[in-house]
Formats: structure tokens, C-alpha cells, sequence
């Protein structure tokens, strides 16, 4: 790793130390810890998937990089700035995890994908055509183009899914943060999204984090993992995972979550493999337990 | 008496201004579910009124009318905000936090009331049964609204609160919209979520305040809920669903003022009954065209 030398980009991402505690919940009830001295660092157009059992930690992580919470220790950096600061530049794009927005309301798909451009405008403008441009942009790489008419309740649970994900990229952001996107997506759509995904991250010129505790997901975006179950472990490809590592990761339920995957039978040791980028608390060699 | 008499067109004129701005506001109170938190601001307002009777002050000039409409606003907005604070905090419990402060409002108010009212009696001896029914009388106008006493102060304090929550909602329309549609994600494109959610209520509660003097406490909450309740039935474009909901909370007013004027009728229940009329038919029409194209 000696890219360091010639450092003509900063990194998308940029995580140093960063641990993360909920505050007790009621009376008398300790502080939940969610995430341990992480670090990580995402390289420009980079695609991350990250992956973890549920209560690991994912969606602390993402609410981090969003800057929606504050670390209780450690740095994180999006593009070199603060992350609220990248936000509100329209930097990040995201998807949550459950889509909480209220099917009800009259709202075409075209008005709800050029909402953040509109919540952007000074009160007494309407939108330009830039702002046109890039909204028939995204609807076009997200292929519902056809949709834009249509109300928001109407659309099936991949249909919104897609427009959701329209509108994240709706601000033309350089960071695109897919919390469990393939939830909403039936088995049958799940292949053709991921490589909607893989084009508008290659179209746009994209880094992508994608979060998910499905397997198929990740190989299908990411070309590179991160484990997260409280502390992390970086691999580099999807294929480095061991099922050592994984039921490491995942404890119990690692059956259900590998499905038909096809998994190479990696010795346990090489998890200790010295490229790896991050050691950490999480030790999958016994040789090496409590190294940390 | 005509509707258009010279007595009654301060009245009219502040009716048909609380339409207009009820109006907008109703489709997103009806949106985002906040017709309860309505409720409960309007029952707080009960208890600012009371409040204001303690303290002597009563809606003579202008200056008092300020005042007490000051006094009132100060407990509607704060009731606002501890039902949203409450809501925020413990998830889901927002129905108890306004059961809360509209029982506590209310019975704050009467007792308030019965106070200001022994006040009265100690001051004026010999006239105690005359004093009672004339507080009995001012409560029951706080309640149900007496509009034919608005005064033109009234009348330009209510153009002044009017224009201002709808400049207020057009100048914040985007981001107030995005709020009330996704909350949850809102934030992540730049919309303070909390602030704008406080600024709907602030803009909620001064509605409830000058809602109260036409339709009085208990149906405050009536006018900010039904055209909006009615115009979502009717049109699926968001623009068209906020003309529908004036146009109902215009008519609604003008045919309750008109049956008001001409009958015995209360003016303020005769204005929430013809917007329930109109909730009525507009189910009906969607009812009934839906099942003319499903047949």
C-alpha cells in the first residue's frame, strides 16, 4: 500500500477511531455501545458493501457518515469535510433502510424525485433547467421514466425502490449510501437491480457503501467488504470471505444468509492475511485470540 | 338581516379570512396526522383564556384584544410544542401527551374562570346573579365562538395573523412538504427535520387562536381539519387538492354565515356543519366514482 506517496484524491470516506454509544434509554438503563474504535477508509469510486448481522452496527455507521449522529469518539471525514457540511452540499445521496415516506400524499413520482432540488431553490424560483436535466437524468439510469406521472402510492415495492434511489442521485451527489436496498425488492427483480445499482455508480463516476445483511446483494455491488459486528474487518473482494470469517460475523444464523452462494473453502488463517488494511478486536485465527 | 348588513361584515370578513388560511393548512394537518395535536391546542388556548380573565384582561380596545390574543397564543404555542417534545421523546405516545394537556387546559380554563368570576361578585355586591350569567355567557362564546361581536381590531389583527402564516407556509412550502412527506430521510438532504416540523405547529396554533373567535374552542380544530379532509378525496395533484380545500373552506363559510344570519342557527357550528357536508360529499363522489370504474 504505497498509493499513499501520490495522493491526488481525498478519500470519500475517511473514518479514524470512531466508537459510537446509544444514550441509556430509561431510568437506570446503561448506554448501548453499537460501534468499537472503527476505522476505514473509502477511496473515490470505490464500491463498499458492508456487511453484518442485524443490531451490528450498519445503520449507526451510515446515520455517522451521514453526520445525522455524532460519534461519541473519533473523526470522520466525507470528501475532507465534516459530514453534515458534505450533506448539505448535496454530496451524499441515500436510501434508508425502510422507506418511511407517507404513500398517501398526492405526489407524482416526478415531484417527489425533484423534491431535494426543490427544497434548494430560493422560495420565489422554480427549478432550471440544470436541475430539469438532472431529475430526467436520474429518472432515465433508474429506468422509470415511464412512472413519472404515475402517484406515489401506486407504484409496486421495486418500482419505489427505484424512484427512491432516483432521488438520492436526483442532487447528483458523489457518495451514494444504499442501506439494505435490495429489502423491497421480490427475488425474481433482485439481479436486474443490482446491476442498476452497478450502472449508475459506473455512469455517474460514483462511491458507493452499500449495507446489507444478504450476501447476493453484496457480491453483486461491492468489490470490496467490510464485516461489521461492533468492530470491523476489511476484505478485499467478496470472494476473500471465509465461511470462518462469516460465521465469525454472523454467530449463529450464517445458513439461512449464504443461500446458494458459492463460497471458496479458505483456511481460517488467512484472515490474518497482512494486507489487510485494519486489525482488529474480532479475531477469526484462535492462534491470535485476544491479540487484540 | 342579510349576511352583507354593515353590522355583520366585520364578522364575515374575519370568517372568510380564517377560511383562507385554514384551508392550506388543513391538507397538511390532515396529511401528517396532526388533527388530534389541533385538538389539543385549541383545549390549551381554553386555558390561556382563562389565564387572561385572571389577569383583568379583557377584549375592549385594541390594545387588551392584543393582549389577551397575545396571552392565548403564548399557551396554544407552548402546548404545541410540549405535545411534539412529548411525541419526540416517547414514540408513539403522543396520544397521551395531548390527552394530557387538553384535559389539564380545559380544567385549568374553569377553574381560572370560576376565579376571575368570585372576583367579579366580591366587586360588584348586589349584582352576583346578573355576573354569573354573564360569565356563564362568556364561556359559552369562548366554546362555540360568538363571531357577530368581531369588532374591525379583530378583523385587522386576523388580516395580519392571516397573511402572515400563509406568506410564513408559501415561503417554507418545499421544505415543509418534504418534511411532512418523508421525515424520516428529510434531514439527510439538508431539511432541518424538528425545525420545520416546530414551524408547522407555530403556524398551527396562531390558526387555532384566530380559528377560536369565529368558531370558538371546541370546533377550532374542526376548520383545519375538513376541507382539507374533503379536497383529498377529490383530486390527487397536490396544487388542485389545496384550491379544492379553499374553494370547500370559502363555501363552507359563506353557507354557514348565510343559514347563520338568516335563522336562529349558531354561526360558528353552522360553518363546521356545511365543511362536514362538503366531507360527506366528497366521500360520496369518490365513493361512488370509484365504483362506477371498477363496475
Amino acid at each position: 500500500m504505497t498509493e499513499s506517496q501520490h495522493q491526488p484524491e481525498l478519500p470519500a470516506v475517511e473514518i479514524e477511531g470512531v466508537s459510537y454509544s446509544y444514550p441509556p434509554g430509561g431510568v437506570g438503563e446503561p448506554g448501548v455501545e453499537a460501534l468499537r474504535d472503527i476505522s476505514m477508509r473509502v477511496e473515490p469510486h470505490s464500491r463498499l458493501g458492508i456487511l453484518g448481522p442485524n443490531g451490528g452496527g450498519k445503520s449507526t455507521l451510515i446515520q455517522i457518515v451521514l453526520g445525522v449522529l455524532e460519534p461519541t469518539a473519533g473523526r470522520v471525514r466525507v470528501f475532507g469535510m465534516k459530514p453534515a457540511q458534505a450533506r448539505r452540499e448535496g454530496l451524499i445521496g441515500y436510501l434508508p433502510q425502510r422507506i418511511g415516506a407517507d404513500l398517501d400524499w398526492p405526489l407524482s413520482v416526478e415531484q417527489v424525485i425533484a423534491m431535494p432540488r426543490r427544497t434548494r431553490l430560493r422560495p420565489w424560483l422554480s427549478l432550471g433547467s440544470e436541475d430539469h436535466d438532472a431529475i430526467d437524468r436520474a429518472m432515465q439510469l433508474l429506468e422509470v421514466e415511464d412512472l413519472r406521472d404515475r402517484r406515489i402510492g401506486s407504484l409496486s415495492g421495486g418500482q419505489l425502490q427505484r424512484v427512491m434511489i432516483a432521488r438520492a442521485i436526483s442532487t447528483t451527489p458523489r457518495l451514494l449510501v444504499l442501506d439494505e436496498p435490495m429489502l423491497g425488492v421480490d427475488i425474481s427483480g433482485q439481479q436486474r437491480f443490482a446491476s442498476l445499482i452497478d450502472a449508475v455508480s459506473t455512469e455517474l463516476g460514483l462511491t458507493t457503501i452499500v449495507v446489507t445483511h444478504d450476501m447476493r446483494a453484496l457480491v453483486a455491488v461491492a468489490d470490496r467488504v467490510a464485516c461489521l459486528s461492533r468492530t470491523l474487518h476489511f476484505h478485499d473482494a467478496p470472494e476473500g470471505l471465509t465461511p470462518a470469517v462469516l460465521a465469525q460475523v454472523f454467530a449463529h444464523d450464517i445458513e439461512p444468509i449464504l443461500g446458494e452462494l458459492h463460497i471458496d473453502a479458505h483456511t481460517a488463517s488467512e484472515c490474518d492475511d497482512p494486507t489487510h488494511e485494519h486489525t482488529h478486536t474480532h479475531d477469526c485465527d484462535h492462534d491470535h485470540g485476544g491479540a487484540s | 338581516m342579510s349576511m352583507f348588513a354593515q353590522e355583520n361584515l366585520p364578522a364575515l370578513i374575519a370568517a372568510l379570512l380564517v377560511a383562507l388560511l385554514g384551508a392550506p393548512l388543513s391538507v397538511f394537518v390532515v396529511l401528517k396526522r396532526l388533527a388530534f395535536i389541533g385538538q389539543g391546542v385549541s383545549h390549551a388556548a381554553f386555558g390561556g383564556v382563562g389565564v387572561a380573565m385572571v389577569l383583568g384582561v379583557a377584549g375592549a380596545t385594541l390594545a387588551s384584544d392584543l393582549l389577551q390574543m397575545g396571552i392565548v397564543l403564548g399557551f396554544s404555542i407552548c402546548a404545541a410544542l410540549v405535545i411534539a417534545a412529548l411525541g419526540r421523546t416517547q414514540k408513539g405516545r403522543i396520544d397521551t401527551a395531548i390527552g394530557i394537556v387538553l384535559s389539564a387546559s380545559m380544567a385549568l380554563g374553569f377553574v381560572l374562570f370560576t376565579i376571575a368570576e368570585s372576583r367579579h361578585d366580591h366587586d360588584e355586591h348586589g349584582h352576583a346573579h346578573g355576573a354569573h350569567a354573564d360569565e356563564h355567557h362568556v364561556i359559552e362564546e369562548i366554546l362555540f365562538g360568538n363571531i357577530l361581536d368581531a369588532q374591525w381590531s379583530s378583523v385587522w389583527v386576523t388580516m395580519l395573523g392571516t397573511a402572515l402564516i400563509l406568506l410564513t407556509l408559501w415561503w417554507n412550502r418545499h421544505r415543509i412538504i418534504f418534511w411532512s412527506f418523508d421525515e424520516p430521510v428529510c434531514s439527510t438532504y439538508g431539511v432541518r427535520s424538528n425545525a420545520t416540523g416546530n414551524l408547522l405547529l407555530v403556524l398551527l396554533a396562531i390558526a387555532v387562536v384566530l380559528s377560536m373567535q369565529v368558531v370558538g374552542v371546541i370546533l377550532a380544530a374542526a376548520v383545519l381539519v375538513l376541507p382539507g379532509a374533503a379536497a383529498l378525496h377529490l383530486s390527487s395533484r397536490l396544487k388542485s387538492v389545496m384550491l379544492w380545500s379553499i374553494g370547500i373552506g370559502l363555501m363552507g363559510t359563506i353557507v354557514g354565515f348565510a343559514i347563520g344570519t338568516q335563522t336562529s342557527w349558531p354561526i360558528g357550528p353552522s360553518i363546521v356543519l356545511m365543511q362536514a357536508g362538503a366531507y360527506l360529499l366528497a366521500l360520496g363522489t369518490n365513493t361512488g366514482l370509484r365504483r362506477l370504474r371498477s363496475a
